[in-house]
């Protein structure tokens, strides 16, 4: 978009195009999908069982379906800023618990990405007005691993560590919640995973949290099995 | 019967495939997605896994920026979605916001009685169940509950809208540069999204009045 020069009635027609440009792919999605299964709209009407729950950053660059390749259907999804699970949060601990208990989905995967703004945000001192509480948390990552993380001399190498810690704090916050613990203790599921995605190749990093161990490492303070 | 292990292998291999076939459409693809992210659009919508917005919008990585909770709700003391429009309306200026609900929403389903679901979740869905109640006589009317559904799902998609337009980066953005703020239902059975005219007409945004 040019700057001063635009006339309003441009930019108006350029909005228009931008809205509609999301119905027409949309349109064209669906159509695409009616002709390879005919029947794939009303099996969904059905009912979902994903397999899978995403805690994934609201970050354009990474829809979760898209970057592991599944259908609609297969993951129940919450997105928010720099994929944070808070326990004071109702909004995340609505998703976890309907996922957990109603859906009973068998993984629990909290993915975080290496060039993350909230991350980044979360590293520099400043007011940030309505977004300090929420970016708060992230620097409480930062605290718990300061050690760790001030060895660290080169700054894209601590951000790149911080990302990854702050995967590793969100998943053990889900698995402190009565949800997992109690249906993990019943059923041998949902499995925990923590995983970082990279822009620079696509790529999920695993970093291979030890679920078992992680578990009983929390639940000797946040053991919540009991009913 | 597939085991748990099986389940994550299928999301790796997803994922290297989606890698290598990025890469082979655009070599640039990832270069161009490490610079970083001006996404135009803020997407609240549902967690449900039949709704994947970049998938139903055939929208590419780095188009849309999302938030998913239970029944997209938008609700006026949540920080969590409070912090999410922040970012994407004063940080990354998008220029519109879109809250899109959809049919056979479970949220919008159990928010037509008051069944026990759990503290967490009924605390969730209150205000969504006040929907119902304030809105019973014409939910009474309608033929079935997944009429009624989808009308709970619309009252609260513009709900979220009125919650939304209170939010102190929306009310600067949309008097500053045009935001503009849309309600979109998706139809599950049909895989089509339609856009709830008067969410935009009532405020008076104005560039999509109905025709």
């Amino acid at each position: 978009m040019s700057g001063n020069t635009e006339e309003p009635k441009d930019l108006r027609k350029y909005l228009q195009q931008s809205h509609d440009r999301i119905f027409d792919n949309n349109r064209k999605w669906a159509e695409e999908q009616k002709a390879k299964h005919p029947e794939f709209f009303t099996k969904l009407s059905a009912g979902q069982s994903p397999e899978y729950l995403w805690i994934g950053c609201s970050d354009s660059r990474m829809p979760a379906e898209a970057i592991t390749g599944l259908e609609p259907g297969e993951m129940f999804i919450h997105r928010n800023i720099a994929n944070l699970v808070c326990n004071t949060d109702l909004n995340v601990m609505s998703v976890v618990n309907y996922a957990v208990r109603h859906l009973k989905v068998k993984h629990i995967v909290v993915c975080g990405h290496y060039g993350c703004g909230g991350v980044k945000a979360a590293m520099t001192p400043q007011d940030l007005g309505l977004l300090n509480p929420w970016l708060r948390n992230i620097r409480d990552v930062y605290r718990l691993h300061e050690a760790e993380l001030d060895k660290i001399t080169e700054e894209d190498k601590r951000y790149d560590r911080l990302v990854e810690l702050n995967v590793v704090e969100q998943a053990r916050n889900i698995i402190k919640t009565a949800a997992v613990q109690q249906s993990y203790a019943k059923n041998q599921f949902p499995i925990v995973h923590g995983w970082v995605f990279g822009f620079h190749d696509g790529l999920l990093k695993d970093l291979e949290i030890d679920f078992e161990g992680q578990l009983k490492s929390i639940q000797k303070i946040y053991n919540l099995t009991m009913v | 019967m597939p085991t748990l292990a099986d389940a994550i292998e299928r999301l790796v291999a997803g994922n290297r495939e989606y890698a290598q076939r990025a890469a082979e459409a655009d070599p640039n693809a990832f270069v161009e997605l490490s610079k970083g992210q001006a996404p135009e659009v803020l997407w609240i919508g549902c967690a449900d896994s039949r709704v994947p917005e970049t998938t139903v919008c055939h929208c590419k990585p780095g188009d849309l920026f999302v938030h998913r909770n239970i029944a997209n709700c938008v609700h006026a003391d949540d920080l969590n979605a409070a912090s999410v429009v922040e970012y994407a309306v004063a940080h990354l200026k998008v220029k519109k916001v879109v809250v899109c609900g959809h049919t056979k929403c479970g949220g919008a389903n159990a928010a037509l009685g008051d069944a026990d679901l759990g503290q967490t979740l009924n605390t969730w869905l209150h205000p969504v169940r006040e929907l119902r109640r304030k809105h019973k006589a014409e939910l009474d009317r309608l033929p079935d509950d997944d009429a009624r559904a989808v009308r709970v799902a619309e009252l609260n998609v513009q709900q979220s809208i009125d919650v939304l337009k209170q939010h102190p980066a929306v009310k600067k953005a949309a008097t500053d540069r045009g935001l503009t703020v849309h309600g979109m239902i998706y139809d599950l059975g049909a895989g089509h999204l339609r856009l709830l005219e008067e969410s935009g007409r009532k405020k008076g945004n104005g560039l999509w009045s109905p025709t």
